[in-house]
C-alpha cells in the first residue's frame, strides 16, 4: 500500500492525546487522602479491573479512529500490476468514435453509437477490444479487454463535443496508441467522414501498426445546415458570411444581438453562400458582446450562433513631451501612435508641462530627453518610481549635455555619428523582447548619428549598433520602466521614422509600457488561450456556463486555457478584465463527405501494412486502487462503535453515581 | 428543662465549628469545661461541686494549700479540708498524633478535636485538684508530662497537647510500654486515638495498663467522613500513614464501608470491655460536652 499524501500521517501524533487522557482517567483524577486504608481492601480490584477493561476497549477504538482519520487524509492506494493480455488470433480491435461537432447533426451520433456497438458485437469473442473517442484529441473510453459489456457501456457514455476532428491527427494518435498492442490491430472508425476533416497529405491517414481500417460511415442522408463562415466588424457595421448546405432551399432568419439585445433581424433563403450587412449599432463603451443567431430548420444547431467581441474603448490619451509641437519627431510619433486607434496623442511643450497631471497616464513619450528641465526630471523620476513608464528619445538638446536627465547616462564626447558619410546599422537585437517581436526591417535602418552612452548595470540593452554602441535600452526604475533610444526622430540622425518598422515598434512599445492586454478576442473551439503570456501573471477564466476554469492554485501560474465551448469566456488578469469569443470551427459545418473512392484508397492503404506487433501486452501504467473510501467506511463503523461503547461507559458511570 | 440564655451561650461554645476559631487551647478547655459544668447544674449525682465534705488529718505529701488554717488556729492541728468531687486521683491523657489523625474537617481535623478533648479533660481534672499529665505519641513517644496537681503544671500539659502535630504511623506497643515504665500510681488513663490498628496489637498495649490497676478509657475519635463517607465517583483513596492507594467505588463506600467501620468500632468496644476498659466513640461533628459527659459517667462509675 502506498500513500499519496504521507505527510498527513503526522496526524498520528494526535493518538498521544487519548492515550494521555486514558492514563489520567485510569489513574483516577480523584486522588484523595484518607485516614486509613485498612478497611478498604475488598472492593477495589473488581471495580478497577472492570472499568479498566472498558477503558481499554474505548481507548483502542479512539486510537483506531484517529489513526483512520490520518490514514484517510494520507490517501492510501494500492498499486496493482496490470494484467498481462495475451494476444490471440483475433488480435486487437480499436473502435474509434468521432465525437466532433459535426456528429451533433440530427440522428448522426446515435447512429454512430449503434455502429460502434455493432462493431463490438461483431468482433471475435477472443478479440481484445478498446473504445476510443476522437475530436481535438484522442480519449480512451474503455481499457483494453475482452469484456464486451464494459465496452458497450463506455460507448453509451460517449457524447459529441463542439470541437473539430482532423483525420490526419486522429490517425497519428491511433498510430501511437496501437504501438505495442497485440497484433493484428483492426481499426473500426465510426465517423461522418467529413471531407473538411481530411488532412492535406493522404499519407497522414495511414497509421502504422494498424492492419485494417474499417470505416463505419454515419449520417448518410443529405442534411440541411446553415452556418457562419465569418463575421467581421467594419466601419459601417457588421459583415457576416453565411452558407446554406444541402440541396433543398430553406429560409433562415439571422439576428444581430448586442449585449443580449436584439438589434436587427434579416431573412435569407436559398442555398450556397450569402453575405449580410448589419448597420452598426450604438455600442456601449468598453467590450460589447455581439451574437449573430440563425433561426432555421436545419439539422446541426451547434453552428447556428457566432460570437464576436467589439472593443469600444475610447483611445488612451498619451502625452508627448516635446520642444516643438510642429516638429518632425512630433509628427512621426503622432502618426505612428494614432494609426492603431488605441491612442490619442496630446502634444505638450516640455517647459509648459504641468507635472501634477503625470499620475493620469500609464506611460508617456519624450521626443528629446535633453529638453527635460530639473523640475520635470524630478517629477519624471518620481513618476517612474511609482509605476509610470517612459519612452524617451534623444535629440539636439540632449547632444549638447554631458549627462542625460532622468536616465543619468554620461555621454562620450566623441560620438560616432558625427563623422560625415559614416553610417551605422542595427547589428544586435533581442527578438525575445515583446517590443522587438517584429524584427524585420530593423537591419535596413541607417543611422548617421547616435549618442554614445555606456550602459549601466541596471540597463538591459535591447539593440546595439554595428559599432557595439547601445541603440535601445530598458531600465527598471522603482516600479516603472524607462525605455531609451538615444537618437533623434527628426529624419536627420537616421531614417527610422520613415521605415515601416517604426510604426510597429511604437505600437508594441506602447502596448508593452501601458500593460494593455494582448489577448485575442476571437478563438475557434479547441484553441488555447495563453493566459500567462497575455498578462505576465495568471488570472481566472470563467467559461460560457459561468464556471471557474482554474482552481485557486492554478491562478498563480502561467496557463494554457483550453477553450472547448462556444460562447463568451470572461478572462480576469492583473491588467483587468476582458471577454473573448469562441466559435465552432466552420469546417465542422460542411456536411460534404469523403468520397467512397477516397475511403476505399484509405482502407486499401491500411490493409497493405504488415503486422509487426507483440504477442503480449501490458499496460504501461500500473493500476492504482484508491483505498480512502474503504478507510472512511471503516472510520464510520468505528465512530458508531465508539459512540455505543462510550455511551455504555457513561451509563455505567451514571449508575455508579446513582 | 430549657436552658437559660447564658447556658445556651456556653453550650454553643462547645460546637466544633466555634472551637475551631479558638487558637488558645487553654481558652478552649476552659470554655468547654465551663459549658459542661453549667449544664450539670451542680448535680449531686455527679458529685461535682466545691461543697465541703469532711476534714481529715494532714498527712505528709498533701498539698498544704488545702490545710484549713481556721481549724488550725482553733485546735493547733492541721486538717485538710475536703470537698465533694475531690478524688485525690490523677489523669493521664495519651494523645495519638499519628498521620491518620490529621484527617477530617473542616472545621476540625481529628487531631485538633482530640487536642480540645484532651485539654478539656485535663482542665476538668485540674479543677478537681487531680494530678494531670499527658503523653503525645505516634509510633514513638513524642512528648511527655508527668502527672502533677500543681496549678502551673496544667499549662505545661496544655502546651504539650497543643504542640502535637500529626506525623507518621501508629504503634501502641512501644509508647505504652514506655508509659508503663514511668507511671507509678494508679489513676485514670484517657487514650485519645482513631484506633486504626489491629485490635490485638492495640490490646497488647492497653491490657498491661489495666492489669496494673489503671482505669483506661479509650476515646475513639472519628470524623463524619469516615463514619458515613460519600463519593459520587470512583475515587483513589490514599492512606495517610502508609501512602497505600486504594481505588474504591462509591457503591462500596456507601454500603460496605460503613458496615466495616461499625464492625471495627464494635470489636474495639468489646475488646475494651474485655479488659475492663471503657470505650467512647467520639464523632468530631458532635460537640465536646458529649465526650466529657461520657468521661464523667465513666469516672463516676469508678468511684
Amino acid at each position: 500500500m502506498s500513500l499519496l499524501a504521507p505527510l498527513f500521517l503526522l496526524g498520528l501524533a494526535a493518538i498521544a492525546l487519548p492515550l494521555w487522557l486514558h492514563r489520567l482517567q485510569t489513574q483516577s483524577s480523584d486522588r484523595k487522602p484518607f485516614s486509613s486504608a485498612m478497611l478498604l481492601e475488598t472492593a477495589k480490584q473488581q471495580v478497577h479491573v472492570r472499568r479498566k477493561l472498558k477503558y481499554i476497549a474505548l481507548l483502542c477504538l479512539r486510537v483506531l479512529l484517529l489513526a483512520l482519520v490520518a490514514l484517510a487524509f494520507a490517501k492510501p492506494f494500492l498499486e496493482r500490476e496490470p494484467d498481462v493480455v495475451t494476444s490471440t488470433d483475433a488480435g486487437t480491435h480499436i473502435v474509434l468514435v468521432d465525437t466532433s461537432a459535426s456528429m451533433q447533426t440530427a440522428g448522426v451520433f446515435e447512429q454512430a453509437k449503434a455502429e460502434a456497438r455493432r462493431a463490438i458485437s461483431d468482433a471475435p469473442a477472443d478479440a481484445l477490444l478498446q473504445v476510443v473517442a476522437a475530436d481535438r484529441a484522442l480519449r480512451v473510453a474503455s481499457e483494453l479487454g475482452t469484456d464486451k459489456s464494459a465496452h458497450v457501456a463506455a460507448i453509451a457514455a460517449l457524447q459529441a463535443s463542439d470541437l473539430r476532428l482532423d483525420y490526419g491527427e486522429a490517425m497519428t494518435a491511433v498510430e501511437r496508441l496501437s504501438a505495442g498492442l497485440p497484433q493484428p490491430v483492426t481499426l473500426h472508425f465510426v465517423s461522418d467522414f467529413q471531407a473538411s476533416g481530411m488532412p492535406s497529405r493522404f499519407a497522414d491517414l495511414i497509421p502504422a501498426g494498424v492492419s485494417q481500417m474499417l470505416p463505419h460511415v454515419t449520417g448518410t442522408g443529405e442534411p440541411v445546415n446553415w452556418s457562419f463562415e465569418y463575421v467581421r466588424s467594419t466601419a459601417d457595421g457588421m459583415d457576416a458570411g453565411l452558407r446554406a448546405y444541402g440541396d433543398r432551399e430553406r429560409v433562415a432568419d439571422v439576428a444581430l444581438i448586442a449585449n443580449d439585445s436584439v438589434i436587427d433581424t434579416q431573412s435569407l433563403s436559398g442555398t450556397g453562400p450569402h453575405n449580410l450587412q448589419f448597420a452598426a449599432p450604438v455600442y456601449a463603451e468598453g467590450e460589447n458582446r455581439i451574437t449573430l443567431r440563425i433561426t432555421a430548420d436545419d439539422d446541426l444547431a451547434v453552428d447556428n450562433r457566432w460570437f464576436h467581441v467589439i472593443d469600444n474603448e475610447p483611445p488612451m490619451a498619451i502625452p508627448i513631451v516635446t520642444t516643438d509641437v510642429a516638429g518632425l519627431p512630433m509628427i512621426y510619433l503622432s502618426a505612428a501612435l494614432e494609426s492603431s486607434g488605441e491612442y490619442k496623442v496630446e502634444p505638450v511643450v516640455a517647459d509648459d508641462f504641468d507635472v501634477r497631471i503625470l499620475g493620469r497616464y500609464r506611460w508617456l513619450v519624450v521626443d528629446d530627453i535633453g529638453a527635460v528641465g530639473p523640475a520635470l526630471e524630478n517629477a519624471l523620476v518620481a513618476y517612474l518610481e511609482n509605476g509610470g513608464n517612459l519612452l524617451a528619445f534623444a535629440g539636439d538638446r540632449a547632444a549638447g549635455l554631458d549627462r542625460l536627465p532622468v536616465s543619468a547616462h554620461r555621454l562620450d564626447a566623441a560620438s560616432p555619428g558625427l563623422q560625415d558619410g559614416d553610417f551605422l546599422t542595427v547589428s544586435q537585437l533581442d527578438s525575445r523582447h515583446p517590443v522587438l517581436t517584429q524584427t524585420e526591417g530593423w537591419q535596413s535602418v541607417t543611422i548617421s548619428r547616435s549618442l554614445s552612452l555606456q550602459a549601466g548595470a541596471d540597463d538591459q540593452v535591447l539593440m546595439r549598433l554595428s559599432n557595439n554602441e547601445p541603440f535601445l535600452l530598458e531600465r527598471r526604475v522603482g516600479k516603472g520602466r524607462l525605455m531609451l533610444l538615444p537618437a533623434s526622430l527628426d529624419n536627420r540622425w537616421n531614417d527610422l521614422p520613415v521605415r515601416p518598422v517604426f510604426v510597429s515598434f511604437i505600437i508594441e512599445a506602447g502596448r508593452y509600457l501601458s500593460g494593455l492586454s494582448q489577448i485575442e478576442k476571437t478563438y475557434t473551439a479547441g484553441a488555447s488561450l495563453p493566459l500567462g503570456a497575455a498578462s505576465g501573471t495568471s488570472g481566472q477564466v470563467i467559461d460560457p456556463d459561468g464556471n471557474n476554469v482554474l482552481s485557486l492554485a492554478d491562478t498563480t501560474r502561467d496557463q494554457q486555457i483550453k477553450l472547448d465551448k462556444p460562447g463568451f469566456y470572461e478572462v480576469y488578469t492583473s491588467q483587468g478584465q476582458t471577454v473573448v469569443a469562441v466559435n465552432v470551427d466552420p469546417r465542422e459545418s460542411d456536411p460534404l463527405k469523403v468520397s467512397q473512392e477516397t475511403l476505399d484508397r484509405w482502407q486499401a492503404a491500411t490493409a497493405g501494412q504488415t503486422p509487426s506487433g507483440t504477442l503480449t501486452y501490458r499496460a504501461e501504467q500500473t493500476e492504482t486502487v484508491a483505498l480512502w473510501h474503504w478507510v472512511l467506511l471503516i472510520l464510520g463503523l468505528v465512530v458508531i462503535a465508539e459512540s455505543v461503547l462510550g455511551n455504555m461507559h457513561l451509563t455505567a458511570r451514571r449508575m455508579e453515581r446513582a | 428543662m430549657p436552658l437559660s440564655p447564658s447556658q445556651q451561650t456556653a453550650r454553643d461554645l462547645l460546637r466544633p465549628e466555634v472551637l475551631a476559631g479558638m487558637k488558645n487551647l487553654d481558652l478552649v478547655a476552659r470554655s468547654v469545661v465551663e459549658g459542661v459544668l453549667i449544664g450539670l447544674h451542680r448535680s449531686p449525682r455527679f458529685g461535682f461541686s466545691q461543697e465541703f465534705a469532711e476534714y481529715r488529718a494532714y498527712n505528709e505529701g498533701d498539698d498544704p494549700r488545702f490545710i484549713d488554717w481556721n481549724v488550725f488556729a482553733r485546735t493547733e492541728k492541721t486538717y485538710i479540708k475536703r470537698f465533694l468531687g475531690d478524688t485525690n486521683s490523677h489523669l493521664m491523657v495519651l494523645l495519638d498524633a499519628s498521620a491518620s489523625m490529621n484527617f477530617g474537617g473542616p472545621p476540625l481535623t481529628k487531631l485538633r478535636y482530640a487536642q480540645f478533648l484532651g485539654a478539656s479533660l485535663a482542665f476538668l481534672a485540674a479543677r478537681q485538684h487531680d494530678a494531670v499529665g499527658c503523653m503525645v505519641f505516634d509510633d514513638e513517644v513524642r512528648d511527655y508530662r508527668q502527672p502533677s496537681s500543681r496549678s502551673g503544671k496544667l499549662q505545661g500539659v496544655l502546651h504539650c497537647l497543643d504542640g502535637a502535630t500529626a506525623s507518621t504511623g501508629t504503634s501502641y506497643a512501644k509508647p505504652f510500654e514506655k508509659f508503663r515504665e514511668t507511671v507509678t500510681r494508679r489513676g485514670l488513663v484517657a487514650v485519645i486515638s482513631d484506633f486504626y490498628s489491629d485490635i490485638e496489637s492495640l490490646l497488647a498495649g492497653v491490657r498491661p495498663l489495666a492489669w496494673h490497676g489503671q482505669d483506661v478509657v479509650l476515646f475513639q475519635v472519628l470524623d463524619e467522613a469516615e463514619l458515613d463517607p460519600s463519593f459520587d465517583t470512583n475515587v483513589l483513596l490514599e492512606d495517610m500513614e502508609t501512602g497505600q492507594a486504594v481505588e474504591v467505588a462509591p457503591q462500596f463506600m456507601r454500603e460496605q464501608y460503613p458496615q466495616r467501620i461499625r464492625e471495627h468500632v464494635e470489636a474495639l468496644s468489646k475488646a475494651a470491655a474485655g479488659i475492663g476498659a471503657d470505650h467512647v466513640l467520639v464523632n468530631t461533628s458532635d460537640s465536646l460536652d458529649k465526650a466529657l459527659r461520657n468521661y464523667l459517667l465513666f469516672r463516676q462509675r469508678r468511684k
